[in-house]
């Protein structure tokens, strides 16, 4: 096979920067790959790909060395026009890559833009190819976050490049839309030949998808492995804060503690579990125990009826007449895909939408006539885009703001509990949009419980992370159980809905689907085919090796199952 | 029952709706007759409406005008908001003397004179209406290009349409984060109110800052991925120029706009020789 990219002795270093990003970097990719690119927050991988397309060296500055051949051409000696034609690159902020109103002038605008007198068709054809074939007049806010994602890549494709590269394409998506890129690409590289390369943290899609796997570790190519033998390098990958999937967890942890002699690869997908588990079988049936009486009610929604206005035609209907009713004291996980209204929701309880018709309560008061003051102390919602919450120019102040303007006692002492707890006193005079994902992620909670709401929403606290932040993030929220009293969280992470909900409501369509423990949720499977949610692999895992079975961490799934032999037939 | 409709009148006009006009206005009405012309025709007639009646000061040509150019904002169906900053522009400038001349009794000698300025305002205002919000931003940006203006400035014009929307929803939560965790003054009394207005109007310019960084850290990918679509490359290429130029077409319906248009002006002026 042909390299279609390779690179020798690169290294970049930013201008200002006290060492280089990437450093003396070696690399080949075969043409026709599907490569996933992970490594450490910071380790170069955005970097590197930009270097692919020849925006590094060409139009962000710094300090390079070494050679970049893309599809034979050195990229110092062509300019980004030429490789733009050779390598098609989508960010992860993708809305703002598209520049154009309507689909398919965003499509073709590239072509257009090289001169291609056949730039319509061309950019139909990506459009084809990337499955919005129709929706070529519509316009670009008429779409989903997923097609608009689809928008994006065909934007890149259109110019026909032999080599995609995409920055964490499913970061923001439900595993329905996710589910869709991939099998988009997958397309793009078995049937069109295009080599793919991916930013990725979510492991399991990789196993899926990718034929191999390039490990970055600061700023060198670690190693280059096809992806199963990649992904059972568990203990590699933990150190560099990647997750292998689930399966090969457990995998992993049953052969080190000896409990099998595993001569295979360690599985790592539930395809392959079913082989590598088949002797394990279920030792207890466990049951989750359904006690603590309600308390008493906190909000309630009766009736609701929402719609939003639209550009043509007739207003958008969210909601019809919904009743729901949320308790003092519960942790409650709202599920549903994009636009199932989880949003629309939070927005309502916090007073920002008023309902078309229909009544919102808080402790029994209506919404209406509650003064925004009033509201603020009672319930509190940290936006998803925590970029928007930043309002001043340091996070301290950030912080202290909402105490501050109403003289609350000891707002000092109070804002710097706050940025203690939150591990965010060495950065208190920083701006917040400067931060991190992670970093900012933590500011936006803190500055939510401020004012220590009893009330406190979250929408899709740990989207747009990696997985090591996120999990630092759900340590944070099990870490705050104590001090929030009620808590109401909108997300598509299933793992941390398994992990920290204690009531799952299921969005779809503007209706409440279903209302229940996660084993209510979980274990009816079709429910979970119907409106879509994926429950986390190891609980499907589970679920494949025996029906019975609902455990949603590997460490409960090693409690549930074991080996017959070990533990000498007792159990049988 | 005056709170009740003051508050009304404060959630319709919330940043909600000021986007969704400036969307719908830009291109919710794509099918309308003024939409489908060809810019270029557009462009001519423009020039024509909105400096003629500043040299004319003949009554019946200028009432003629101004129907005109009604029906075309009708037909060209303007969104509500642009119609009433409209109005509020044709009264702030002019409109008010003429009221005011009447009320108080002034004669004909007096009234004459302002309605011939309010209506040589509303008339090009009218037009410019039609023209700049009838179009979409793109077919008049091409009918610009084609009139020689840069690139540039055309790719600004459709650019600042797709870019509007984000803006006004980045301001909106920004100003929503303000009204959550801020303490505004409490508004019962009349002095409350008024700091309330003043709170209302330092929130808005404390909120300009966090909307530039943002805006600031989003073009950052919008300036790179324009560079990877070869915007630069097209801006000094006179092939790709002509491909965009390509699409604009004048049409039979074209020539009938015209024709009427023409036809309409003709009347008029020969009734104002005739009286």
């Amino acid at each position: 096979m042909k390299n279609i990219i390779s690179i020798q002795d690169l290294t970049f270093t930013y201008p200002g920067a006290d060492k280089p990003t990437l450093d003396h970097l070696n690399l080949k990719i075969e043409k026709g790959d599907f490569l996933a690119i992970v490594g450490n927050n910071g380790c170069g991988k955005s970097t590197l790909c930009k270097v692919f397309n020849g925006l590094i060296p060409h139009f962000i500055s710094g300090t390079f060395s070494g050679n970049v051949w893309v599809d034979g051409k050195n990229t110092l000696e062509a300019d980004v026009g030429v490789l733009a034609h050779k390598v098609g690159y989508v960010y992860q902020d993708f809305e703002n890559q598209i520049v154009r109103p309507t689909v398919l002038d965003d499509a073709s605008y590239a072509c257009l833009n090289y001169g291609m007198k056949d730039y319509k068709e061309r950019g139909g054809e990506a459009l084809s190819q990337c499955g919005l074939k129709g929706r070529e007049d519509e316009y670009i806010w008429q779409l989903s976050g997923g097609q608009t994602h689809l928008l994006a890549l065909a934007g890149a494709v259109a110019l026909g490049p032999d080599v995609l590269i995409l920055d964490e394409p499913i970061a923001q998506l439900d595993p329905g839309h996710a589910d869709r890129i991939y099998d988009v690409l997958k397309e793009l590289n078995e049937k069109y030949g295009k080599t793919i390369i991916v930013i990725e943290h979510h492991t399991e899609y990789i196993a899926d998808y990718c034929k191999n796997v390039l490990l970055l570790r600061d700023g060198k190519a670690a190693w280059m492995l096809p992806a199963g033998e990649a992904l059972a390098r568990v203990d590699e990958l933990i150190q560099s804060n990647i997750f292998p999937p689930q399966v090969t967890i457990a995998g992993h942890r049953l052969r080190s503690e000896c409990m099998v002699p595993f001569e295979n690869p360690l599985p790592t997908t539930v395809e392959d579990g079913k082989q590598a588990f088949s002797s394990l079988i279920l030792q207890q049936d466990r049951k989750e125990k359904l006690d603590c009486p309600k308390q008493k009610e906190a909000a309630r929604f009766t009736d609701v009826t929402v719609a939003y206005r639209s550009v043509k035609g007739e207003p958008k209907t969210v909601f019809d007449g919904l009743n729901l009713s949320i308790h003092k004291g519960e942790k409650i996980a709202l599920i549903g895909s994009n636009g199932a209204g989880k949003s629309t929701l939070m927005k309502m309880l916090v007073g920002l939408l008023k309902p078309t018709d229909g009544v919102v309560e808080l402790h029994g008061i209506s919404l209406k006539n509650m003064k925004a003051d009033q509201l603020s102390r009672q319930i509190s919602l940290v936006y998803q885009n925590p970029e928007e919450m930043f309002i001043k120019d340091s996070i301290y102040s950030d912080i202290a703001y909402a105490m501050q303007v109403r003289n609350v006692k000891d707002w000092k002492e109070k804002t710097e509990g706050l940025l203690k707890r939150f591990r965010l006193s060495e950065l208190s005079d920083r701006d917040g949009r400067l931060l991190s994902g992670g970093q900012m992620r933590r500011a936006s909670l803190a500055i939510g419980v401020a004012l220590n709401p009893e009330i406190l929403l979250l929408d899709e606290p740990t989207a747009n992370l990696d997985i090591a932040t996120r999990k630092e993030i759900m340590r944070t929220l099990s870490d705050m159980k104590d001090v929030t009293d009620t808590v109401m969280i909108a997300t598509h992470d299933m793992q941390l809905v398994c992990e920290w909900a204690e009531r799952i409501i299921v969005l779809c369509q503007g209706q409440v689907m279903a209302d229940g423990t996660r084993d209510e949720i979980f274990g009816d499977t079709q429910l979970i085919s119907k409106v879509g949610i994926r429950p986390p692999e190891i609980f499907s895992m589970g679920q494949a090796l025996d029906q019975r079975a609902l455990c949603y961490t590997v460490e409960e799934f090693l409690n549930a199952f074991s080996y017959e032999t070990s533990r000498a037939g007792g159990n049988k | 029952m005056m709170q009740k409709l003051s508050e009304s009148v404060l959630d319709k006009f919330s940043m909600d709706f000021l986007r969704n006009q400036v969307l719908k206005n830009a291109y919710g009405n794509d099918d309308t007759v003024i939409a489908k012309r060809d810019p270029r025709i557009l462009l001519i007639w423009y020039l024509f409406f909105g400096l003629v009646p500043w040299f004319v000061n003949d009554l019946p040509f200028l009432l003629g005008c101004f129907l005109l150019v009604m029906v075309t904002t009708v037909l060209a169906k303007v969104a509500g908001l642009v119609l009433l900053l409209f109005a509020v522009g044709v009264f702030t400038q002019t409109g008010y003397l003429l009221i005011a001349t009447w009320v108080f009794g002034g004669d004909a000698s007096a009234i004459a004179p302002l309605l011939i300025l309010t209506l040589k305002v509303a008339t090009i205002s009218l037009a410019s209406v039609t023209v700049f919000s009838g179009l979409d931003p793109d077919r008049l940006s091409n009918g610009l290009m084609w009139f020689g203006c840069p690139e540039r400035l055309s790719f600004s014009i459709s650019y600042a349409y797709r870019m509007l929307p984000m803006l006004m929803e980045e301001f909106q939560n920004v100003l929503l984060s303000y009204r959550l965790r801020g303490n505004p003054p409490v508004r019962e009394t009349v002095r409350g109110k008024i700091k309330y207005l003043i709170y209302q109007i330092k929130i808005i310019i404390h909120a300009f800052y966090p909307l530039m960084l943002n805006t600031a850290k989003r073009s950052r990918t919008t300036v790179e991925a324009l560079e990877l679509k070869g915007y630069r490359y097209a801006a000094v290429n006179k092939e790709v120029r002509k491909m965009k130029l390509s699409s604009l077409k004048v049409i039979y319906d074209d020539m009938i706009f015209l024709a009427v248009s023409f036809l309409w002006v003709a009347v008029t002026i020969f009734i104002s020789t005739m009286i």
